[in-house]
């Protein structure tokens, strides 16, 4: 019964087939052309998926050329500008004063921006027929007065519906959503955070109070997670987020955390 | 019967191929083709399908996977030692219990996005949210990336694992490395174990099988192990130390007298003396191996010394054995196994199954019934040849026996003890000839019957049964024969297109339509008469020529077509009634109409319809015409 490493000590004793190495290379040889057979007579989704694949590998292969290449060729160094300086005399303050200026404009703008000023700054409007769906009610179905949101929402934790009677706008639990993916901007990092609320949603000041969350939406996150800490040293729980995706369309909240 | 199977585990491909598997699966095996004007509720449908036939495949596949690898906590303790020895079981369970829950987070993920799903409201919302369900069941199975490779060396190796049954009577031979237990398993097994004349050949547990006493054995061979302690041991010396401490089975315990494998006897003996733990309750023989370069009694006395300690042990016996001259090998078997016989018997024996097993049993020793002997009848002269000794001779030669005799000039001659005379025998008769049995046909007195037949044929003729007179031919004879053989040939055509065109479905000529597109024509009656022997010379002015002429009718002559002179006309013949069409008399009328009534009540008769005019509707709602919706095409059909 074959055991263990049975198949090396096969090749140990008896070696491989006597074509093995001539096999294998016109085997190497033939891949290309195998390769580009493969890729004429492929159709639909795996051609697509093939060509993709290969011209990646391709686009590797170059760069592998080009930096083999790069190191075999000395290059020269720039010659010296007009007026260098010595290096004795480089950590002068000579140096940077165009930075300085280009910092200084920089914050200029930024106090010139204001407070809201939020990485999505323009949204398109999200239009009535759009977020609500009407529902027909009443014995014949002929009265229409209620609507039903069909985007992301989110309801605080207390939320009661109201009788059916009075109860105009129905947020579907499918569509409650009480976390968000956020990411710090500086940290280069994403947390999936709870949200506490909605601050502002630019299409309507009614959606705002729905809590309807659609791309641009500002919201409320709980960052006591990430441990951030004021100036005064208390931890900072509560902070402002846009959101950049389309939550409806997603199935899940992207935001951006507003420093 | 093999207990761990562990070569039937499925492949477990890597994470990019799982994920190529189950989405190409997906887009091959659910509807690929959906409209914007789809009704909403099925593009939801649609798109909710590939989401839960995506989940489903990779529940499957990854169910499959956790399900076909040993349960730790299931298998046999060796097993479970020794898959902690090799992969490390921690790194193992935790591989399978990532797997489980990406399985469950997948499932959770699929139940989100169709309950989501339920509220998409256009066909590009759901494309969406398929999309990034999809993908996130991709990328919960990409992470488990590290896992799948691991899974899958794990598989690879595992599948090469010996096969060890742990409940069958067993043989460990273990000692330190290099001192013959491979050769020795190499004499008493068919295992073909790797034999080198350095120190540590064999890295993994090896099986082989033997017979003794009918009953199959099973010897591991084990890796050799060193004297030091157990957390210093590496893997391979603790796939030996798994197999001593959890396997029932006799242990070997091999000593290399001769010390070439570079260890000193001393040392040896301290290594038994450290693992003698896990030979406790196991049979055990101690084996002095490579005889025939030093046997105990040329060892010199210090060393001796060393062994005294195992010799005055009465429970462990110590045998000297050489591989390389095969000298005590099969001895030591032996020992090694009635040790192990016995000890199985005695721990089944001590078991509390036994006594249901022996109140089962029952010796059965038959009382005589009378004092009278009944001894075997054996005839007289069997007993005599019996007692002379003398073998009985054969009165055939066995074929076996003329072939000894005559040697190389023997030719088997398979028949030549057929019944036929002579050299008929050799004849070559095939069994099957053109498509019939040959014995079906043979008749033992088929050259009798032919000889009566014969005779009595030649009694026919004798008789004169056979002289026949033709009359003469005469004139008026060979006119009639030549008449008959017309008659003859044109009834036959007559019949023959009478077939064709009873056959023929092509719409018929009525009897209305012109003369001319019926192809009836004066010459065909002339011609049609000739061929029935009528004489149809001087027929030229015969009524029968006097047809219409083709093209304008004289009767439209311009001349004619002015002179309207009132001249009152006749009556025109008015047409005859079509059942009187064509009918010559009133005897031939009556008789069409016995033919026609006859005809319609055959046809009106089986429907139990009132008469020819009473119409027939077999289905007034054939299905095929009343269900579904009618499309572009005609009212009659769907």
């Amino acid at each position: 019964m074959p055991q263990n490493e049975y198949i090396e000590r096969h090749r140990k004793l008896y070696g491989r087939r006597l074509d093995y190495e001539e096999r294998k290379r016109k085997r190497e040889a033939r891949a290309p052309h195998k390769d580009a057979e493969k890729a004429r007579s492929l159709r639909g989704i795996k051609a697509k998926l093939f060509n993709k694949q290969r011209r990646n590998e391709k686009i590797q292969m170059k760069k592998k050329i080009k930096a083999h290449e790069e190191r075999n060729i000395k290059k020269k160094d720039a010659p010296a500008p007009e007026g260098a300086l010595p290096h004795y005399l480089l950590d002068r303050d000579v140096t940077s004063r165009a930075k300085v200026l280009s910092n200084m404009i920089k914050q200029k703008r930024k106090e010139k921006a204001g407070k809201w000023d939020v990485p999505i700054p323009k949204v398109r409007a999200q239009a009535d027929s759009e977020v609500f769906r009407v529902l027909k009610s009443g014995k014949t179905k002929r009265k229409s007065w209620k609507r039903m949101v069909t985007k992301v929402t989110f309801v605080g934790e207390n939320f009661t519906r109201k009788p059916p009677k009075f109860e105009r706008f129905i947020r579907p639990m499918a569509l409650r959503f009480n976390k968000a993916h956020v990411t710090h901007p500086e940290l280069k990092a994403t947390f999936c955070l709870p949200i506490i609320g909605v601050k502002r949603n630019p299409s309507s000041p009614m959606y705002t109070s729905l809590g309807v969350i659609t791309k641009g939406t500002v919201i409320e996150v709980n960052i006591s997670e990430l441990g951030l800490v004021t100036q005064s040293g208390k931890i900072v729980w509560g902070k402002y987020a846009q959101v950049t995706n389309n939550p409806e369309n997603d199935g899940c909240i992207n935001a951006v955390l507003l420093v | 019967m093999v207990l761990y199977n562990f070569k039937k585990i499925v492949v477990v491909p890597p994470a990019k191929d799982l994920i190529d598997i189950v989405l190409s699966k997906t887009q091959r095996k659910t509807p690929t083709v959906v409209h914007k004007g789809y009704a909403i509720s099925r593009i939801r449908q649609f798109y909710t399908r590939k989401i839960k036939f995506a989940q489903q495949t990779l529940h499957d596949k990854l169910s499959q996977i956790i399900q076909d690898f040993p349960k730790l906590d299931d298998v046999h303790p060796f097993y479970t030692d020794l898959i902690n020895v090799l992969y490390d079981k921690d790194h193992f369970k935790l591989a399978l219990g990532q797997l489980n829950k990406a399985r469950n987070l997948i499932d959770n993920v699929a139940k989100e996005y169709v309950r989501l799903m339920k509220y998409g409201d256009s066909l590009y919302r759901c494309k969406l949210l398929k999309k990034a369900a999809l993908g996130r069941m991709v990328t919960i199975t990409k992470r488990q990336g590290a896992n799948l490779t691991y899974l899958e060396q794990v598989r690879q190796h595992l599948a090469r694992l010996p096969s060890i049954d742990p409940y069958t009577r067993t043989i460990i031979i273990c000692g330190f490395p290099n001192v013959g237990k491979s050769s020795f398993m190499n004499k008493i097994t068919r295992a073909d174990v790797d034999v080198q004349p350095y120190a540590g050949t064999t890295k993994s547990l090896f099986v082989g099988h033997t017979d003794y006493k009918y009953l199959p054995w099973q010897i591991i061979d084990t890796p050799g192990i060193l004297d030091h302690p157990l957390e210093e041991r590496n893997v391979i010396e603790m796939q030996s130390v798994t197999a001593l401490a959890h396997l029932r089975a006799a242990i070997l315990y091999f000593f290399d007298i001769s010390e070439e494998c570079g260890h000193a006897l001393e040392e040896q003996m301290r290594l038994f003396e450290s693992i003698k733990p896990l030979f406790q309750n196991k049979p055990l023989v101690v084996v002095c191996n490579k005889s025939d370069i030093v046997n105990l009694n040329n060892l010199s006395k210090e060393k001796r010394s060393v062994l005294k300690e195992l010799e005055n042990d009465e429970n462990i016996p110590v045998m000297e054995m050489s591989t390389a001259n095969n000298q005590g090998v099969m001895e030591v078997k032996e020992e090694a196994c009635e040790r192990l016989l016995s000890y199985r018997v005695d721990q089944k024996v001590k078991t509390k199954k036994i006594d249901s097993l022996l109140s089962r049993l029952h010796v059965a020793q038959p009382v005589p019934r009378d004092h009278k002997l009944r001894p075997p009848c054996i005839p007289e002269a069997v007993l005599q040849r019996k007692q002379s000794g003398e073998r009985p001779v054969r009165a055939k030669k066995l074929e076996r026996q003329i072939e000894e005799e005559e040697g190389d000039d023997y030719v088997l001659d398979l028949k030549k003890k057929y019944d036929i005379e002579g050299d008929q025998k050799y004849d070559v008769i095939p069994e099957i000839w053109e498509g019939h049995n040959i014995a079906d046909y043979i008749d033992p007195e088929i050259f009798d019957k032919l000889t009566e037949l014969e005779q009595e044929e030649e009694l026919r003729v004798a008789a004169g049964m056979y002289d026949m007179k033709l009359p003469p031919m005469t004139e008026s004879l060979k006119e009639i024969r030549e008449l008959a053989m017309q008659i003859r040939e044109k009834k036959f055509l007559l019949k023959d297109e009478a077939l064709i065109n009873k056959q023929c479905t092509k719409p018929v000529i009525p009897r209305t339509a012109p003369a001319k597109s019926r192809g009836r024509s004066v010459s065909r009656l002339k011609n049609e008469m000739e061929d029935l022997g009528v004489d149809m010379e001087d027929t030229e002015n015969a009524h029968f020529t006097k047809t219409k002429k083709r093209g304008r009718s004289e009767s439209r002559n311009t001349e004619n077509k002015r002179q309207r002179v009132d001249v009152s006309r006749a009556r025109s013949n008015s047409r005859a009634p079509r059942d009187e069409m064509g009918v010559a008399n009133d005897e031939m009328k009556f008789r069409l109409k016995n033919i026609a009534h006859k005809a319609i009540s055959k046809k009106v008769g089986p429907k139990g319809l009132k008469g020819e005019a009473d119409r027939f509707i077999g289905n007034k709602m054939p299905k095929h015409l009343f269900s579904g919706k009618r499309g572009v095409g005609k009212t009659n059909r769907r």
